[in-house]
């Protein structure tokens, strides 16, 4: 019987979770649920209303998510099956530092500070449009306040991002239904004539796109939360459910909103409508639930690049330099989030194939080609596990694909949707890559990493 | 035996539970034709029908199921308290907003009944997360 490992940096950032921390389910649906639950998702629903009436925007929105759907329950279920979060599953398809490298991308920098200072910030603009003449909720003051708030619940770990998910999650999903028929309500617009509203300026495939670019990094650290599941599948499901059905219905409500009230802001909006504290919260809460979660995730990447701190230490970096970002760079200083926001875009780019690595190498070279029908035999963990400190044909898939996506952005190169097209570029190549040199004899992994005690 | 007698005593503080959550949220469901404007009526039915169901039909999965141990009992009562509780906040934040024209006695009510909620539902979460040593999200 092997001895049970000692928790060094909390929250299982580096070890399997073990049978007594797994959660139902429902838990991870309320945890996936509160990522989600966030003002931004309604914004986003309002970039959709400038392109497309309401019917068209419905399909658009059904049509993304499903891709969200099947590509997050695609990386969830490796985190189910091995127990392990995103950083410690990349340790094979990219190598151990590879897997540092894939990591910080993905969680370390983009969401842990890029994303949390955006998000922090956009919490103390909403609030101050909300309350525009209180100190309290002026943008720096309210961005500082924010920033700990959503500190707190990353601080605790999963048990306190699971409280406040549960806590919120039903009650601000009511509000969102609550200020969507009040916008229609008080605009004199009913149920029929809400389908006539908007106008198809845009192919829906630049809508798909969009949709999917929302989410794409959600996608690829769901093996984060589905580790916690009870059954291997919990995460999988409680992602595909999610995504399809309320993500649909956020969007649908942001854009319903927009076109229905013409304002640019709902929040603002339905908080000039006489929702005051209703519509306060919905952006507290929406903020918290999610910004929790994007700290949360980044300390466990950190911890896997730099053992020297805990998670609850990492916590505490980054949020402070997040909160700093957005309460005293754009709140006292006025200055633009837009370097931030532009260096956040170029990462997310690197986004999708980092989890395209991962789906290629558990589900296909590893079940196909190694000859591994068990899924729990594919990843190992524990003190004295050897990896590859590089894993070439990962790393090179990741940088080709990233870089290919990010081409896609641009005008002059625009081709489908730039994370599909990293997403499904870097598999291949992976593939192409892994299979022959693994056929011929050739090592694809350079170095030897033994995984340590604490296991780091 | 001893065993026997505390899934039996857990049991039933469970389902008390569930039934103090299912008599507010009757209470609501009942005020909700007083609050003196189509959307309060709106407002409380939707809220009032929340906790009503999640509480009327989680009571019946505990009541009626021969648990074999803490876990099948603790488990449902905490996933529908933590519904109810959610919709008490939403209670709180609501009842006075200006735009639901509540008439302010059935406003201050279910403002009342809000904190009930909240308060009661963490308090037994708490108590039965302390007891039976299930996480609080479970």
């Amino acid at each position: 019987m092997t001895e049970k490992v000692k928790d060094f940096y909390g929250d299982y950032s580096t070890l399997q979770v073990p049978p007594e921390e797994r959660r139902s389910t429902l838990n991870l649906f309320m945890v996936y649920m509160g990522v989600l639950a966030v003002v931004a998702a309604i914004f986003a629903g309002s970039g959709l209303a400038m392109m497309y009436d309401a019917g068209t925007m419905l399909t658009v929105a059904i049509l993304g998510n499903i891709v969200l759907g099947i590509i997050g329950a695609l990386t969830a279920y490796p985190g189910g099956v091995c127990r392990a979060n995103a950083y410690m599953l990349l340790r094979y398809p990219l190598g151990r530092v590879g897997a540092m490298i894939g990591g910080l991308i993905i969680a370390g920098i983009s969401c842990g500070i890029l994303w949390f200072a955006v998000e922090t910030w956009l919490f103390g603009l909403t609030t101050s449009l909300i309350f525009p003449d209180n100190w309290l909720t002026s943008i720096a003051v309210a961005s500082i306040w924010g920033g700990i708030l959503m500190m707190t619940t990353a601080y605790i770990g999963y048990k306190g991002i699971g409280i406040i998910s549960y806590l919120t999650v039903p009650f601000w999903y009511v509000l969102c239904l609550i200020g969507f028929f009040a916008a229609l309500d008080h605009t004199g617009i009913g149920i029929n004539a809400m389908w006539s509203l908007g106008k198809n300026v845009a192919p829906i495939g630049a809508g798909v796109t969009y949709v999917i670019g929302v989410y794409a990094a959600g996608c690829i650290i769901t093996p984060d939360v589905s580790r916690y599941g009870i059954k291997k599948w919990s995460g999988s499901v409680a992602w595909f459910i999610h995504v399809t059905i309320f993500m649909t219905v956020l969007l649908f409500i942001g854009g319903i909103m927009t076109l229905a009230t013409g304002a640019p802001n709902v929040i603002a909006a339905i908080a000039a409508i006489g929702l005051g504290a209703g519509a306060l919260l919905l952006a507290i809460l929406g903020q918290w639930t999610t910004n929790d979660n994007n700290l949360w995730s980044g300390s466990m990447a950190f911890v896997n690049v730099f053992p020297n701190f805990t998670r609850r230490t990492w916590v505490l970096i980054l949020g402070t330099i997040g909160t700093v970002i957005a309460g005293v760079w754009a709140g006292f200083w006025g200055m633009s989030l837009d370097p931030f926001i532009n260096f956040g875009t170029l990462l997310g780019c690197f986004v999708p194939p980092v989890g395209g690595v991962l789906i290629a190498d558990f589900y296909i070279f590893r079940r196909y080609v190694l000859g591994i029908k068990n899924a729990e035999e594919r990843y190992k963990f524990g003190p004295g596990t050897k990896y590859g400190t590089i894993n070439v044909p990962g790393m090179l898939a990741l940088i080709i694909s990233g870089f290919v996506g990010w081409l896609t952005t641009l005008p002059e190169y625009s081709f489908g949707a730039p994370a599909l097209n990293s997403l499904i570029l870097s598999i291949v190549l992976y593939l192409l890559f892994i299979v022959p040199m693994h056929k011929a004899g050739v090592k694809y992994e350079v170095g030897v990493w033994i995984e340590k005690e604490t296991g780091f | 035996m001893d065993m026997v007698l505390d899934l039996a005593k857990f049991k039933k503080e469970c389902v008390s539970s569930l039934a103090v959550m299912l008599i507010l949220g009757i209470i609501t469901l009942v005020l909700a034709p007083f609050t003196g404007h189509y959307r309060g009526l709106y407002l409380c039915s939707l809220l009032g029908i929340i906790i009503v169901f999640a509480s009327g039909a989680y009571l019946f999965l505990v009541y009626g199921r021969a648990a074999k141990d803490i876990r099948d009992i603790a488990v449902p009562t905490m996933q529908s308290l933590w519904v109810s509780t959610s919709m008490g906040l939403g209670y709180i934040v609501t009842a006075l907003a200006p735009y639901f024209q509540i008439s302010a006695t059935i406003a201050a009510v279910l403002f009342i009944v809000g904190w009930c909620l909240l308060l009661f539902g963490a308090y037994r979460l708490v108590t039965i997360s302390k007891k039976t040593g299930i996480p609080l999200a479970v």
